[in-house]
């Protein structure tokens, strides 16, 4: 199993369904998701407990969540932070990111979308160097983008090998057809008609890692989406 | 027509009406002040031959003289009427015919009655009156002119503000910071008309602004609780057990969520434009970005076997990445959702102009209404606004856009100048 398997980390969100709703998203399979929903209790945890990611709403009851990220930043922590905020103004997300924030998220979101990454952060914080996701028999060098399935190198196209890394941030989820869509070709293009190419792309990468021997992992769930599983 | 061509227009046609019936009435006036002298000369003249004939008995002598001309002629009857009456005066010295004023008159000189006719030239009022006429006249032509030439001037210079005011109107642009400026003047009309608009822009710009701000809001406030859809939505997907029906009900709200979200979307783009909130625009290699965006929909355009045929030569435009990101995304998408299976893409690029075309649908779109605001054709399930938000990307940075259908393919283009 992959090194990254547990993470602990902290949602900021005054909207309890949402907050909720990512609690439950990210709690399975041992990570920890703790929760605080007002600027006071966020400035608690932070200078309380480390996280290896925090989710960082911005308009938050008595205070912004830009002041919480200077905080951080102000004191050296080394905490990941994703930022969730309804704006998406260019200048609220250069300056969150101006700031050191490591990546921002518009609402509304898909929860694979802030899965993966969520995980895509906390592998580039991750100080042993490892470089490599396993997933049973599957191995992803993250440095030189190549797959192997038992040591057997597999040749994926730039969009299966992005697949292949979201399916894995989100395994054991199903994963909408929308949010697939749109992690691979962004959310601007108008393609909710039209999800054929999506199938295809999947039944490729599929056929490509069970040739190369690995079990087969991918499911459609009840034509809602796909799921990632082993079991 | 100008409102000062149209005063002078006027103006002059009841002068020259005016100037007609008083030359009349003038000319009269002074024609018969000078006949009445005239004939009081006659009078005299006849009351001395009166005078002459009572004294002496006698016709008097007739001399030559000036302009005056007295003739005896014996009479038949008694009854001659004394009248006074036009007449033509013979000239001797000047030898012409000029014209006369004559009193018939009577005298008895021993029982034998004469009739006296005294007749007198007319020949100086006559220069009289026309020396004056002429005079009057180029007095009034030259009042005229100048008045006309000094109204021109004097009342385009009066007119200075209100047309300045005029100009502010017509460049005024809502969305723009700045609202009319005040022009000063001291006409009392032109100082109202100028604080009435002035403060009537304000209310206007004001009216939009928190329209726009609404609608800012009311967007932004909606993602919120379509994240909470969104991620229940999610939620649910989870849970283990459920029928196909089911799941097919719940794909179908997790679309529409996202149609609503990219709705929403585009509205906060469209306002962010139109309000100018946008980060500096940097220079971009446009050839690069199209090679780039065309390879990231490789998959999509492999899956209707269309084809892109390229014709694209180096072109850099300084524009926000994000913006030219939204353009092109939705004018590529656009190529390829409305194509047909083995289709064609055609992009052109050069200097001055960017060019896409695709086949699809066999009839062109409507023109006029394609660029409109959720304008869209009956098989798009697109949120209506992408053409749209193209277009006031071009305008926002003084591109032109167009649509044309020719010989089968839809073509959008962008003119850089």
């Amino acid at each position: 199993m992959s090194f990254e398997t547990i993470v602990k980390v902290l949602v900021i969100e005054d909207e309890p369904g949402l907050r909720d709703s990512i609690r439950d998203y990210f709690t399975e399979g041992g990570n920890i998701c703790e929760t605080a929903n007002d600027f006071e209790s966020a400035i608690q945890k932070i200078n309380l407990y480390r996280y290896d990611c925090i989710l960082l709403d911005i308009t938050l009851p008595n205070g912004s969540g830009l002041d919480i990220l200077e905080s951080l930043k102000a004191n050296h922590h080394p905490d990941g932070v994703l930022i969730i905020s309804a704006k998406n103004s260019l200048d609220d997300r250069l300056h969150g990111l101006d700031l050191g924030a490591d990546d921002y998220l518009t609402k509304p979101f898909h929860l694979s979308e802030l899965k993966a990454r969520v995980m895509a952060i906390v592998r580039r914080k991750s100080f042993n160097g490892n470089r490599e996701i396993i997933f049973n028999e599957i191995t992803v060098d993250l440095l030189a983008k190549q797959v192997e399935v038992s040591h057997t190198p597999v040749k994926l196209t730039k969009k299966e090998y992005a697949l292949l890394l979201y399916f894995i941030a989100n395994k054991g989820k199903v994963i909408s057809k929308n949010a697939i869509a749109e992690h691979l070709w962004g959310d601007e293009i108008d393609i909710s008609d039209n999800f054929d190419f999506i199938y295809s792309h999947i039944k490729n990468l599929r056929k490509k890692l069970m040739d190369a021997g690995s079990g087969d992992y991918i499911q459609s769930t009840y034509g809602m989406g796909y799921k990632f599983s082993d079991h | 027509m100008k409102l000062i061509d149209r005063y002078n227009r006027i103006s002059l046609l009841v002068t020259i009406a005016i100037i007609i019936v008083t030359g009349f009435v003038y000319y009269l006036t002074i024609s018969y002040i000078l006949t009445n002298r005239v004939d009081r000369d006659l009078v005299v003249e006849e009351n001395e031959i009166f005078a002459y004939v009572k004294l002496n008995d006698k016709l008097p002598q007739v001399f030559k003289s000036d302009g005056l001309k007295i003739r005896f002629t014996a009479s038949a009857t008694d009854s001659i009427t004394r009248t006074f009456g036009n007449t033509l005066f013979y000239n001797e010295e000047e030898n012409e015919q000029e014209a006369g004023r004559m009193l018939t008159s009577s005298v008895k000189v021993e029982g034998k009655t004469y009739r006296i006719e005294i007749t007198e030239s007319k020949v100086e009022t006559e220069y009289l009156i026309r020396f004056i006429f002429f005079i009057t006249l180029g007095i009034i032509l030259v009042l005229l002119t100048l008045l006309l030439i000094i109204n021109r001037i004097l009342v385009r210079r009066l007119w200075k503000p209100f047309y300045r005011i005029l100009e502010g109107i017509k460049l005024f642009n809502v969305a723009d910071k700045n609202g009319i400026h005040p022009v000063a003047s001291n006409i009392d009309e032109f100082r109202d008309l100028n604080m009435e608009v002035t403060a009537m822009s304000g209310r206007v710009m004001n009216d939009y602004q928190s329209l726009k701000g609404f609608v800012e809001n009311a967007a932004h406030e909606l993602m919120t609780p379509l994240a909470v859809i969104n991620s229940k939505l999610d939620t649910l997907m989870q849970v283990g057990e459920m029928t196909d029906k089911q799941g097919a009900i719940i794909s179908e709200v997790y679309d529409t969520v996202g149609r609503l979200k990219k709705l929403n979307r585009s509205m906060l783009l469209l306002s962010r434009i139109e309000n100018k909130l946008l980060a500096e625009p940097e220079i971009i290699d446009l050839l690069g970005f199209i090679e780039h965006k065309i390879s990231e929909f490789h998959e999509l355009l492999a899956e209707r076997d269309i084809v892109v045929n390229q014709d694209l030569q180096p072109c850099q435009v300084t524009i926000n990445r994000d913006l030219l990101t939204v353009m092109l995304n939705n004018l590529l998408g656009n190529a390829i959702l409305h194509n047909i299976k083995n289709g064609n893409i055609g992009i052109r690029l050069n200097k001055n102009e960017l060019l896409i075309a695709n086949t699809g649908s066999g009839t062109a779109l409507n023109e006029q209404k394609v660029l409109q605001r959720f304008y869209k054709s009956s098989e798009s399930e697109g949120s209506g606004l992408g053409l749209t938000l193209v277009k006031e990307i071009c305008d926002n940075y003084g591109y032109v856009f167009n649509y044309n259908f020719k010989d089968g393919l839809h073509a959008f283009e962008i003119k850089f100048q």
